[in-house]
C-alpha cells in the first residue's frame, strides 16, 4: 500500500487538516471524520482546559483513528515555541510537534531563523518536529539535516487561497529531500490539493479552505478525494507535455541517418 | 510650524482607501460590505475573539472635555487593591474570559507606574493574555511591563486634529498631542507585541481622523514589522459629564469605516466594543470585525459588584450576558473564542530579547 511514513508513523491518509477558522467545534470535528485524515493539528492557544467548550484539543480526542499533533502557532519567537511544544508534549501526550513561528501577525509569514533554531531543539528533544516553512529549499535541506520528520512549506501565505503560488520551488524541494514534504497554507480548493500531489509532494495541510467553505464536511471530504487521486497519478507516471515544436528542415540532417 | 511627523502628513496608496469614505464614494455601502466579508473570512474564518475590560482605578490628573473620568468631574474616585483585583478576575474567570484589558485613568499617584505593573503581574497569573489601557510611558517603562505578562497596549490618539486636540485636552499631562502620538511607537521599541489604536468617533472631521488613523498603522506596520496590530472604532456614548459630541457618527458612516480598513488593511484585528448595540454588533460581527469585548462593566470593581449604581467611564449598550451574546454568534455560525493565547508567548518581543 502507498502509506506516507513520518518519523515511525504511517498513515494511509496524505490529508491533513488544521482545526481553527471553524463556526463551532462540532462542524471541526464533522469535517475532520469526514475527510478520513488521520493526522490533525490543533494549536495551543485553542486547548482551553478550564473551559469544556472553547476547548479544540479534548472534543478531537474523541475521534478514533487520529493522531494529533499540536502546533505553536502564536509563538514569535524560538525560545516562545520550543516551550510551547514542551507544554504541548505534556497535555497532548504527542510527540508531534509543528513549529509554527510568525513573528509578524499581519501576513503570518514564518520566520526562517527562529523556526531552524527551535526545530533543531526540540529535534534533540526527541519531538517529531515538522516545521512550517517558507519555500526554500536550502532551509528545507537544513531542517533535514537538524533532524526534522517532515518540512512544511507554504504554498502560499495563509488563508490567502493563493494556491501553489511557490510551485517552482516546491518543486526543488520535493526533488532534493529525503524527508516527506508537506504542502502547508494557501489552498483553495481540492484541484489544487491534486495539483499538489501530481507534483510528488507526500500530502497536504489545509484548514481555511475547508473551515470557511459552505459546507466544511463535504469540502473535506472533497479535499480528501483530490488528495487521493492526485497521489495515485503521481504514483502512476503522469505523461509528460507535448508540445516540443519538430523543426521543419531537421536541424540534424547534417548528421544523416541514424544507424 | 507644522506639529504632524512627515509620516502622518502625506501618505501613498490611499486614493483607493480615500474613495472608500469619501461622502460622493464611488462604492455602495452592501459592495464594501461583500468585499469585507469575503477577506474577513478567508483571513479570520468563522471565529470572533473575546476580552473584556477591568477597570483599574478612575483616579485621574487629565482635563479631556469628553470623558467621564476626567479630573473635574464629581464621581467618586477609586482604586482597586490587589486582593480586590483577584475577586475582580475570579469573577471574571467564572464568566468564561481569559483574556483582559486593564484600564486606569492619566498618571496619578493613586495609580501610578508601579501600581500598574503590579496589578499586571496579578493579572498575568490569572488569565492568558493581558493587555493595557493606560497612561503613556517610557520605553524602559514598556519594558518592564511587557517582562510583567503585559502583551498588548491599547492607546487612542482621540483625534489627529492638532486644533481640536488641544481645545479638547484642557489640562494634564495628555495635552501634548506629539507625546500621545509616539506613544505607540515607544511601546514597540520596549518589547510591547500588540497596539491598538482609534480614534474617539464625534470628536472632529470623522473622515480625516480616519485618514490619519490609516497613515499612522501604516507608519507603525513598516517601522516595527513585528507588531501586531488593532484598530478600535469607540464612538461617544452618553457619560457622566454629558458631552454632545460635535461630528456625530451614524451607523452607515461607522460601517463603511469599519470595511474601509478590513480592505486597506486585511490583516489588522478590528474591534468593536459594548458601546455599540446589540443589533450593530450582531451585524458586523462576520463582516469585518474580529475581536469584541463582552459582559463589560465599565465601573471600577464592577464585577465582583454586579449591583453598584455608579455610572463608568461610558455607558455599555450591549449589556447581553456572555451566554446570550455567544448565542447571537453562534446563530450567525461564528464561534466565540475565548482563549486564543499561550502563557508561553507572553514575553517581550524579540526585538527586545535581542537587545
Amino acid at each position: 500500500m502507498d502509506s506516507l511514513h513520518i518519523g515511525s508513523y504511517t498513515f494511509s491518509s496524505r490529508l491533513i487538516l488544521g482545526t481553527g477558522k471553524f463556526s463551532s467545534s462540532s462542524v471541526m470535528l464533522e469535517a475532520v471524520k469526514a475527510s478520513g485524515t488521520q493526522l490533525v493539528t490543533v494549536a495551543l492557544r485553542r486547548f482551553n482546559r478550564e473551559q469544556p467548550g472553547d476547548d479544540l484539543f479534548t472534543p478531537l480526542t474523541s475521534i478514533p483513528g487520529i493522531t494529533l499533533m499540536p502546533n505553536t502557532s502564536g509563538a514569535s519567537t524560538a525560545a516562545e515555541a520550543v516551550q510551547a511544544a514542551r507544554i504541548a508534549r505534556e497535555l497532548s501526550g504527542s510527540p508531534f510537534i509543528k513549529v509554527e513561528i510568525h513573528p509578524n501577525p499581519q501576513h503570518l509569514m514564518p520566520d526562517p531563523i527562529e523556526t531552524y533554531e527551535a526545530s533543531k531543539i526540540l529535534a534533540k528533544e526527541g519531538f517529531l518536529v515538522m516545521p512550517y516553512i517558507p519555500a526554500d529549499p536550502v532551509l528545507a535541506k537544513r531542517l533535514e539535516e537538524a533532524g526534522c520528520v517532515s518540512v512544511m512549506p507554504l504554498g502560499s501565505a495563509i488563508g490567502s487561497g493563493q494556491g501553489l503560488a511557490t510551485a517552482e520551488m516546491l518543486k526543488i524541494i520535493i526533488r532534493e529531500s529525503t524527508i516527506p514534504v508537506i504542502v502547508d497554507a494557501g489552498l483553495r480548493s481540492p484541484s489544487e490539493a491534486a495539483l499538489a500531489m501530481e507534483m510528488g509532494c507526500d500530502a497536504v495541510l489545509v484548514n481555511s479552505a475547508v473551515a470557511v467553505a459552505g459546507n466544511p464536511p463535504v469540502m473535506a471530504e472533497a479535499f480528501a478525494e483530490a488528495v487521493a487521486a492526485g497521489r495515485k497519478a503521481f504514483a502512476a507516471g503522469i505523461m509528460e507535455k507535448s508540445g516540443i515544436a519538430v523543426a521543419t528542415s531537421p536541424l540534424t540532417s547534417f548528421l544523416g541517418t541514424e544507424a | 510650524m507644522n506639529p504632524l511627523p512627515e509620516w502622518l502628513s502625506a501618505g501613498h496608496d490611499e486614493t483607493r482607501f480615500r474613495a472608500m469614505l469619501s461622502p460622493d464614494s464611488p462604492y455602495t455601502l452592501e459592495q464594501l460590505a461583500g468585499e469585507s466579508k469575503a477577506i474577513t473570512l478567508r483571513r479570520f474564518g468563522r471565529t470572533m475573539s473575546l476580552y473584556a475590560p477591568l477597570y483599574l482605578s478612575n483616579h485621574c490628573s487629565s482635563g479631556c472635555a469628553y470623558c467621564g473620568f476626567a479630573s473635574d468631574r464629581k464621581t467618586p474616585r477609586r482604586r482597586l487593591e490587589q486582593e480586590e483585583i483577584r475577586k475582580e478576575l475570579g469573577a471574571m474567570k467564572r464568566l468564561g474570559i481569559s483574556d483582559v484589558l486593564l484600564l486606569t485613568g492619566e498618571r496619578t499617584k493613586a495609580a501610578n507606574f508601579d501600581y500598574l505593573r503590579t496589578s499586571v503581574a496579578t493579572a498575568a497569573a490569572d488569565m492568558q493574555r493581558v493587555t493595557v489601557e493606560a497612561f503613556p510611558m517610557s520605553v524602559s517603562e514598556y519594558r518592564e511591563l511587557a517582562e510583567a505578562g503585559c502583551t498588548g497596549i491599547t492607546i487612542y490618539q482621540e483625534t489627529y486634529d492638532p486644533l481640536r486636540y488641544a481645545e479638547l485636552h484642557r489640562w494634564g499631562p495628555k495635552k501634548d498631542f506629539r507625546e500621545r502620538l509616539e506613544t505607540p511607537s515607544r511601546a514597540l521599541e520596549g518589547g510591547i507585541k500588540t497596539v491598538g489604536l482609534g480614534v474617539l468617533l464625534g470628536l472632529a472631521d470623522p473622515q480625516e481622523d480616519a485618514l490619519m488613523l490609516y497613515r499612522h498603522l501604516r507608519y507603525l506596520g513598516k517601522t516595527y514589522w513585528r507588531a501586531g496590530l488593532s484598530v478600535s472604532f469607540p464612538r461617544i456614548r452618553p457619560q457622566t459629564g454629558s458631552y454632545e459630541p460635535p461630528f456625530p457618527v451614524s451607523d452607515h458612516l461607522l460601517a463603511r469605516m469599519i470595511f474601509a480598513f478590513r480592505i486597506a488593511l486585511p490583516d489588522v484585528e478590528l474591534v468593536l466594543s459594548t458601546r455599540e448595540s446589540p443589533a450593530f454588533r450582531d451585524g458586523m460581527a462576520g463582516i469585518g470585525v474580529t475581536r469584541m469585548s463582552i459582559a463589560s462593566r465599565t465601573t471600577v470593581g464592577g464585577y465582583h459588584d454586579a449591583e453598584s449604581s455608579d455610572r463608568g467611564q461610558f455607558d455599555v449598550f450591549d449589556d447581553r450576558t456572555v451566554e446570550a451574546f455567544c448565542n447571537a454568534l453562534r446563530d450567525k455560525n461564528i464561534e466565540p473564542v475565548f482563549k486564543n493565547w499561550e502563557h508561553a508567548y507572553n514575553g517581550p518581543s524579540h526585538m527586545e530579547a535581542e537587545k
